[in-house]
């Protein structure tokens, strides 16, 4: 069955690398993108996505807001946390929110289809890197 | 023939969006990929690139000292700066390090595509706020001399401000040493130098001036939501 991804970040450039990295497995679709935590919840709330894939420092409201409120009013749809914050304090945080995955942005190309994989089929996927998991 | 690009960003995903969008492109081809300033330096030299697309907060070297090693081997090297900041001093230190291209991140999908074709018509490609600030700069020096000019940061070599970016990123003068391929002793004469020259007597006063000046960029978590410029993508 077709795997039906949203795609939220600010930076275009970003989201054309998502949907790049995204767009060679033949069973998913990526259904449409946002740029912000509003237009990011808007968009959940109309399409229903399976996997919303959002950035957390975005304009207007920041990804764990807009994961708060996906979780609330979607709850069928899976958040996987794609960012730039390698911390074990923010990946906490975005849990907390409700989301299910967590991946660094540095180690997309490594880890994002393993996370919208197991995200997709309602399972945990957390990576950092290895520094900042020994800080715990 | 084909117009050769070179792509420098630390993010994978920031390249295959960069790749994305470049290779849509009939006639562009990415000759290489780099993920620092260094392995960018390294292939430009091998490959020959027409057009350098340089990120400016990458590990190891970043981009603005790159853009510099590269205009110093080659004059002719036609690099574009991407950075998250249109910052005065970003702006400044771009030109000054002899990029001919800035774009802004955020505005890259708009912009990048139109920097290349400037590049490749042997122009030059700005946002609206660097022509801005290279106008005024001119009517400024025009007007008043040399006496406008903003003050300058202690002149230091490319070497320095190379170990200048390591040593703020944690590394010991012996890991110094080691990626810039010197003794241990040259590099700490190059770390007492950089001290003396700046006036600073401990790592953390070089840290804050190595953020300061953009050496090196760090995350803020606090900043989750910016409503003027996003992430660090």
């Amino acid at each position: 069955m077709t795997v039906r991804i949203l795609v939220v970040d600010d930076h275009p450039v970003v989201r054309h690398g998502l949907r790049t990295l995204l767009g060679g497995h033949p069973e998913w679709e990526i259904i449409d993108e946002a740029a912000d935590g509003v237009e990011a919840v808007d968009k959940a709330d109309r399409l229903k996505p399976d996997v919303v894939v959002l950035d957390i420092t975005m304009p207007k409201m920041s990804g764990l807001e807009a994961c708060r409120l996906i979780r609330k009013r979607v709850p069928a749809s899976e958040i996987l946390i794609v960012t730039q914050h390698d911390s074990p304090h923010m990946m906490r945080e975005a849990l907390e929110a409700g989301a299910r995955g967590y991946v660094v942005k540095s180690n997309a190309s490594r880890d994002l289809l393993a996370a919208v994989e197991a995200v997709s089929r309602h399972l945990p996927f957390r990576a950092l890197n290895e520094q900042s998991v020994d800080s715990v | 023939m084909k117009l050769r690009i070179l792509i420098a960003d630390d993010h994978e995903v920031v390249r295959r969006g960069l790749c994305a969008l470049l290779q849509a492109r009939e006639g562009w081809e990415i000759c290489a990929e780099a993920k620092d300033g260094r392995e960018a330096v390294e292939k430009a030299a091998q490959l020959k690139p027409d057009v350098v697309i340089l990120d400016v907060g990458m590990p190891n070297l970043n981009g603005l000292a790159a853009t510099r090693q590269l205009t110093q081997l080659d004059p002719h090297c036609k690099v574009i700066v991407l950075t998250i900041t249109d910052s005065d001093q970003v702006i400044r230190e771009a030109l000054d390090a002899g990029a001919r291209g800035f774009v802004l991140k955020s505005d890259a999908a708009r912009d990048l595509v139109s920097a290349v074709e400037a590049l490749q018509r042997n122009r030059m490609f700005f946002t609206p706020r660097v022509n801005d600030m290279v106008l005024a700069g001119f009517l400024d020096r025009g007007h008043h001399g040399s006496s406008g000019e903003p003050p300058r940061l202690p002149k230091l070599t490319s070497r320095e401000r190379e170990v200048i970016q390591l040593l703020a990123e944690g590394k010991s003068s012996k890991e110094v040493a080691c990626v810039l391929n010197l003794s241990t002793k040259t590099a700490e004469t190059h770390r007492s130098n950089i001290m003396r020259k700046l006036g600073f007597h401990s790592i953390r006063d070089l840290v804050v001036y190595a953020v300061k000046n953009n050496i090196i960029q760090v995350q803020m978590p606090s900043q989750l939501q910016n409503p003027t410029e996003g992430s660090a993508a």
